[in-house]
């Protein structure tokens, strides 16, 4: 918390500038569709252009009015089925499931290349190629063939989501592996470590921190990945479902409302890895702490000398 | 376990002829650029020695201890560790080597850090810790074992590796400049430790340093090497009373030394050596 409190004046200022400014170019953007719609004599609940701009079915821009209707109704019930939460609930599992997944086959990438330069030169350029295949254009075909050996439902979500959050791991996780420094080999030489001692006990550690980094760019790959497959499969559960649908039934006040709440869960997947990391890797806590020596320290270091 | 309480008096050179523990006969060591890093070195080293390897950037002294450790191996000559080549030598563990930088794992705090090698040797568990704890007692750190090591001063950092190098008590211990990227004042400090140091476990001290300073006060001899090709120029034995204080420096014999010194590694076109 105390990371982000120096940003959070600032942050609220844009918030406080973009909602001052959303209101004049929401006005900007409806009226003429308003105008159009009482043009061509559409039942509305309102005389003038300036009225209606807040009230239109599918507006360009939704009021804040419609926006919180729209998030109560979708809201609520918890449960149920066309409700947001339990959706949302839906496509965050199949995220860390897929990030999870990729994290596996991440790890056995990055292990592979950095203790062979044949794997690396052979494997990489594919990997790299695997990743310009458009995931919109994969996924389909890969629920139809997961599909016919009976994997079906949220799991192949979970695999298209691992499918794109792999990458960003096996390249962070082999920077990790092979960060430290020769010196630390040579340490590790010194002590006759054996190769699996010396992943153990530095290349593995080592790799922590690059590891998280990975994690948070993964992390909203994966959930572009699971958000992408719902929408082009057939599915029952999750926000791609829900903007799938709302997009056949052109409720735009809806599908804000989903997109917002995406982005919401987002920000929620991402703060998971940052509590995780920060519970982790506690040596890199309060690193940037202005004054790093405890007291007794400066003074002991005088007394050392015997 | 760690002390052999051999109580280091300064050694006659008769010592030598009796069963040096560390054996250079015509080493070389040619890089694949073909630079000529050591040529032909000699060097024999009686146990319990302390010894300074001395010379300017290039004259093979961090080539001869990286040879000695078995991180590199010479081009040609052999070298024995206690009898055994370097490569038997680094299996059974007979050296602790300090790096130029510190090498402490960020992740882990001073007390783990020390256990490093503990862990690595399979010692048994509850003897780790022990020894991990004794040697922080002995350079001074033991009220530092939880703190991680960015928390610590460049010399305390120093002073974490150099206990990590002995907890697993080698009779030998390498150190490639430790003390190089100190200040002045931290360094002399660090000096006398290690004397004291040197004095309680009975180790002998191999020691790479390009300060002449610095190799006069804590030596019992000098190596000095001279570059282009790296080679020993001589070995020059320091008569200086045991146990060295500060003082030591203010004596006549340690500036008649120091230019000793000086003079052989300007005979060898050392002279670029810093102090």
């Amino acid at each position: 918390m105390t990371r982000i409190s120096p940003h959070l004046g600032p942050m609220l200022v844009v918030a406080l500038i973009t909602l001052a400014l959303y209101w004049p170019l929401m006005y900007l953007a409806n009226i003429p569709a308003a105008q159009r719609a009482l043009d061509t004599g559409a039942a509305l609940p309102c005389k003038t252009a300036f009225e209606c701009a807040t009230q239109l079915r599918s507006p360009v821009l939704p009021s804040p009015q419609q926006l919180w209707n729209g998030f109560r109704n979708l809201m609520f019930p918890l449960n149920s089925q066309s409700a947001i939460p339990l959706n949302a609930l839906v496509t965050a599992l199949e995220t860390i499931v897929g990030l999870l997944l990729a994290a596996l086959v991440g790890f056995f990438f990055a292990i592979g290349m950095v203790a062979s330069r044949a794997f690396e030169r052979s494997l990489l350029p594919w990997i790299v190629a695997s990743q310009t295949v458009p995931i919109i254009a994969i996924a389909p075909m890969l629920v139809v063939v997961l599909g016919q050996y009976g994997v079906q439902g949220w799991l192949p979500k979970a695999i298209i989501a691992a499918y794109i959050a792999f990458f960003p791991i096996a390249i962070g996780v082999a920077k990790g592996l092979k960060s430290p420094d020769p010196l630390s080999l040579d340490l590790m030489k010194t002590y006759n470590a054996s190769n699996w001692q010396t992943y153990l006990k530095l290349r593995f550690p080592a790799s922590i921190p690059y590891l998280f980094t990975a994690f948070k760019v993964a992390m909203t790959a994966a959930l572009i990945g699971a958000i992408v497959a719902e929408i082009s499969t057939i599915s029952f559960q999750g926000i791609g479902k829900m903007l799938a649908e709302n997009s056949r039934a052109s409720d735009v006040v809806a599908m804000w409302v989903i997109m917002l709440s995406s982005a919401v869960l987002g920000i929620l997947l991402v703060a998971l890895v940052n509590w995780l990391e920060r519970l982790l890797t506690p040596w890199q806590r309060v690193r940037t702490a202005a004054t790093p020596l405890p007291k007794q320290a400066r003074v002991s270091e005088r007394g050392g000398a015997g | 376990m760690m002390q052999s309480n051999t109580p280091n008096t300064h050694l006659p050179s008769s010592s030598l002829e009796v069963r040096p523990i560390v054996s250079v006969r015509q080493v070389s060591m040619i890089f694949q650029t073909g630079t000529v890093a050591l040529k032909n070195a000699n060097l024999e080293i009686a146990q319990g020695e302390f010894i300074s390897l001395i010379g300017p950037s290039g004259c093979g002294k961090t080539t001869l201890l990286r040879l000695l450790a078995d991180l590199i191996k010479p081009t040609s000559g052999t070298i024995q560790i206690g009898g055994k080549n370097p490569e038997e030598a680094r299996k059974s563990r007979a050296y602790g080597y300090v790096f130029q930088a510190p090498t402490l794992m960020e992740w882990r705090t001073v007390l783990s850090n020390v256990m490093l090698p503990l862990e690595v040797m399979n010692f048994p568990a509850s003897e780790r810790k022990a020894r991990a704890e004794k040697m922080l007692t002995l350079v001074g750190l033991e009220k530092f074992a939880r703190h991680y090591p960015w928390q610590l001063s460049g010399g305390m950092q120093q002073r974490v590796s150099i206990a990590r190098a002995l907890a697993f008590d080698p009779q030998l211990l390498f150190m490639d400049e430790p003390f190089g990227a100190l200040d002045e004042i931290t360094r002399e400090n660090l000096n006398l430790e290690l004397l004291r140091l040197w004095r309680e476990t009975g180790k002998t001290i191999i020691f790479v340093t390009h300060s002449i300073p610095e190799a006069v006060f804590l030596s019992t001899r000098i190596v000095v090497m001279t570059p282009r090709p790296g080679k020993i120029e001589t070995v020059i034995p320091v008569d200086l009373p045991q146990p060295r204080t500060f003082e030591t420096r203010e004596l006549p014999e340690f500036f008649q030394i120091a230019t000793e010194v000086r003079e052989a590694l300007r005979r060898g076109h050392g002279y670029e050596v810093t102090e």
